[in-house]
């Protein structure tokens, strides 16, 4: 048997190496298998929700902290209801340091101040999500000292926070969609009322239209970029071409689909497309979509009152780049992304008709003649005749 | 033909090679520059404005470029009219009736059903086609060029479509340009005969028999060129030179505006984004249990100490049990320790906020018996140790003296 192992070893290593291999394989398919972590089990008796609730399920109960008032009412019901008391989380899951009463002095020096020591115990369940968060806008302006910076729970109130996705798929529940740019419009009130007000928003917040953009599609969600960047800006003709470019949202408003080829296609798309591709991150004054569309108030091209489909109101948005430009008919100049045809930009249409025939035919001419040319001169070399050099 | 040295003729003096070379030059670089603009998908086209540095790099040379080509063409057109105002040459490059049969010929030879060559002059039917599409080529994208690098300007006189129609127009003559060079212009004078008389200046007689064999006996019989003499010449130059210095001006004039009649389409203004004030929190309306327990004050609250002397209020000389009432430290104390659950909530009944409701007690009865503080249950409870928000020693000392001393509110 020992014979065996000793000249068996190399076997043996390379069995085991490939074991090692397939447990570790198993392992991050695993681990990568769900994004949120199971609750972590506390050590012995831990108290149950009922005996917190026992006391904080009472109306009015409220804390000073720094002189600020916090509220330390939870609503029984409420929380049941929630994502986490559907999923039996226990309070001290996420109040790790409360395990009886009375609680631990709190050090906080005021209710916000006490938001921002809580909500890194997120983690222990949503480490996926949190570590995204760091690498957001939000954390960075925490780490600069603005306090007012989101968080996990400035978003998803812990203990009232519903299921937003299919918990198998990880899709965003039907529903979920209209409530983000609530939520988001809890700090940033002034762009929501702008978003209410553009063809995304009102088709969001009045029709309960699931197709159109949240403020997530284009700023992503827990990883939210600083959107101020020339990369963010420079990318813009792609994010905005995610939907504009998908046949089957587009159909159902009959909007082309053709919108980043025409733009791609005309001077300012080819100088930012060339641009972007070599210079991701360097600024570039060449419009992109929002310069014309806006950002969070982007209007029908058809609307009576500011829609670019009208001449004067497109003026204005060249005149931001082209100050000297006064006549209407300057706007002519960008082809509005139609593709030239009869009805459409003729002029372009004819000149580009009259190349696809005039080259082939003068280039065509040109290479027969060079053709017999060599023919005769390389192929079929003609005899010296009286009067002419042969070379 | 004899085996010595070639008789050599003189073909193109130096200035018309310099204006070739700069053509070449000017030529190459706008198609190399100008393609990649046209093809902005082609991967290599991106390859190519990285190493220029960069989409505003390759327009500036772009547009260097075609200010070269533009002063080379102002310097041609002077010697046109030099050559034919002083020196009345002929007119050898005009196209002629004969310059299609002679490619008729040369066509129908190459297929075998001519016997011979067509016999030419000084400029072959393929150099004339050559020269009359550079000088169709040159008014195109010297026209389409302005238009787009001068596009409000354009559309004073013109519909703003013209812009894009230039754009095509630009695009496609491009395209147009460089392949006949590569096709005509290379398989002619490189590849079928290695042509140097251009860069030489001159060409052997042997070549001239072949290529230019009309001009070759001009040559021979003296009638190439017209004698002039030199009298007539000074002459002439003293009423050219004037007028070609007007036409220069005129036309550097011309260049001049061409670069500089508007700024905008090259050097934008300057586009940042917009800065907004994001963090404009929505107002919530306040929770109504904010104000049932203790309302946030101005000034900051009292913080009881241990010697029962609250912080901020003077310190009187008969000591703090004189002072010991609701409204001096324990009603402060009561409600910042207990408050939580004794405040609003009224935990168990139980409502430390005011006086009153502290001595109307809990759902089990008065717990502030003033002077009998043994028997009071906040007491009793207190004393027993472990309730939630339990009072220090000192704290229920403190309490047990005020209730004793008859638990008077002031």
């Amino acid at each position: 048997m020992n014979k065996w192992f000793r000249v068996h070893t190399f076997q043996l290593g390379l069995a085991g190496l490939a074991l090692g291999v397939l447990l570790l394989l198993v392992v991050v398919a695993f681990s990568q298998s769900t994004s949120v972590l199971a609750a972590p089990q506390l050590q012995g008796e831990a108290p149950s929700n009922e005996v917190c609730l026992a006391c904080h399920q009472q109306q009015g109960m409220t804390a000073q902290i720094g002189g600020q008032p916090l509220t330390l009412t939870i609503d029984g019901a409420k929380f049941e209801a929630s994502v986490h008391g559907t999923e039996n989380i226990a309070c001290v899951d996420c109040h790790t340091n409360i395990s009886g009463f009375p609680h631990p002095e709190v050090t906080a020096s005021s209710p916000r101040d006490f938001s921002l020591e809580m909500y890194p115990t997120c983690q222990q369940c949503h480490n996926e999500q949190y570590q995204k968060v760091l690498d957001s806008v939000h954390q960075t302006a925490l780490a600069a000292g603005n306090t007012n910076a989101a968080v996990c729970t400035d978003c998803h109130n812990p203990h009232t926070q519903t299921r937003l996705t299919n918990k198998a798929t990880g899709e965003l529940l039907l529903g979920a969609r209209l409530l983000i740019p609530q939520t988001c419009a809890k700090c940033h009130s002034t762009i929501y009322d702008a978003y209410r007000q553009s063809v995304h928003g009102a088709a969001l917040t009045e029709e309960g239209n699931q197709f159109v953009p949240t403020c997530i599609d284009c700023h992503g969600v827990h990883n939210i970029q600083n959107p101020t960047t020339a990369t963010f800006r420079n990318s813009t003709p792609y994010l905005c071409a995610k939907c504009h470019t998908n046949e089957t949202i587009m159909k159902q408003y009959g909007i082309s689909t053709n919108v980043l080829n025409t733009y791609v296609a005309d001077f300012h798309g080819t100088t930012v497309k060339m641009f972007e591709e070599n210079y991701p991150d360097q600024p570039t004054n060449k419009p992109v979509c929002t310069d014309c569309h806006g950002i969070h108030d982007i209007m029908r091209p058809d609307d009576p009152q500011a829609g670019i489909a009208f001449k004067k109101n497109l003026l204005v948005k060249c005149q931001q780049c082209h100050p000297n430009a006064t006549t209407a008919n300057f706007t002519d100049a960008w082809m509005s992304h139609y593709e030239p045809s009869p009805q459409a930009f003729p002029l372009v249409y004819y000149v580009n008709l009259f190349y696809k025939f005039f080259i082939p035919a003068v280039l065509g001419g040109m290479g027969f003649y060079v053709l017999t040319d060599i023919y005769r001169r390389f192929i079929a070399r003609p005899k010296p005749v009286k009067g002419e050099t042969q070379k | 033909m004899s085996e010595h040295t070639p008789r050599m003729y003189e073909r193109f003096p130096l200035a018309r090679r310099i204006e070739h070379l700069v053509m070449l030059l000017s030529f190459t670089t706008l198609g190399l520059t100008g393609l990649p603009q046209k093809f902005s998908n082609a991967p290599v086209s991106i390859a190519f404005v990285h190493v220029i540095g960069g989409i505003e790099n390759l327009r500036s040379i772009h547009h260097f470029a075609a200010v070269v080509m533009m002063l080379g063409t102002a310097w041609h057109i002077l010697v046109f009219g030099y050559l034919s105002y002083v020196r009345r040459t002929r007119f050898s490059m005009l196209p002629s009736v004969q310059d299609i049969k002679d490619g008729w010929q040369a066509l129908m030879y190459n297929l075998g059903f001519a016997k011979t060559f067509p016999q030419m002059g000084r400029y072959t039917f393929e150099e004339k086609m050559e020269y009359w599409a550079f000088v169709w080529g040159t008014i195109i994208m010297g026209t389409t060029g302005f238009m787009m690098w001068n596009p409000i300007s354009t559309v004073r006189f013109l519909p703003g479509e013209a812009i894009p129609a230039a754009k095509a127009a630009h695009g496609g003559e491009a395209l147009l340009a460089v392949l006949a060079i590569i096709i005509w212009h290379m398989y002619g004078v490189h590849i079928k005969r290695f042509n140097k008389s251009m860069f030489t200046g001159k060409m052997s007689d042997a070549d001239m028999l072949h290529e230019h064999p009309l001009e070759l006996a001009d040559i021979k019989a003296g009638i190439a060129e017209r004698p002039v003499d030199s009298v007539t010449i000074r002459k002439r130059q003293r009423v050219y030179f004037p007028i070609a210095a007007v036409l220069a001006l005129f036309m550097l004039g011309g260049v001049y505006g061409f670069v500089n009649a508007e700024q905008t389409a090259l050097t934008t203004t300057d586009r940042r984004i917009p800065t907004v004030v994001v963090f404009v929190p929505q107002t919530l309306t306040p929770a109504p249990t904010q104000t049932a327990t203790l309302p946030p004050t101005e000034t900051p609250l009292p913080q009881p100490s241990l010697t029962g002397v609250p912080l901020g209020t003077e310190t009187t000389p008969s000591g703090p049990a004189s002072a010991l009432t609701w409204d001096n430290y324990v009603g402060v104390m009561l409600q910042t320790k207990c408050g939580t659950c004794h405040g609003a909530a009224a935990t168990a009944g139980l409502n430390l906020s005011t006086y009153a409701d502290a001595l109307k007690g809990s759902n089990s009865g008065p717990v502030i018996i003033p002077g009998d503080a043994l028997n009071s249950l906040l007491i009793t409870k207190q004393e027993a140790g472990g309730h939630p928000g339990q009072l220090t020693p000192e704290d229920i000392a403190q309490v047990i003296e005020w209730i004793n001393a008859g638990a008077l509110e002031k």
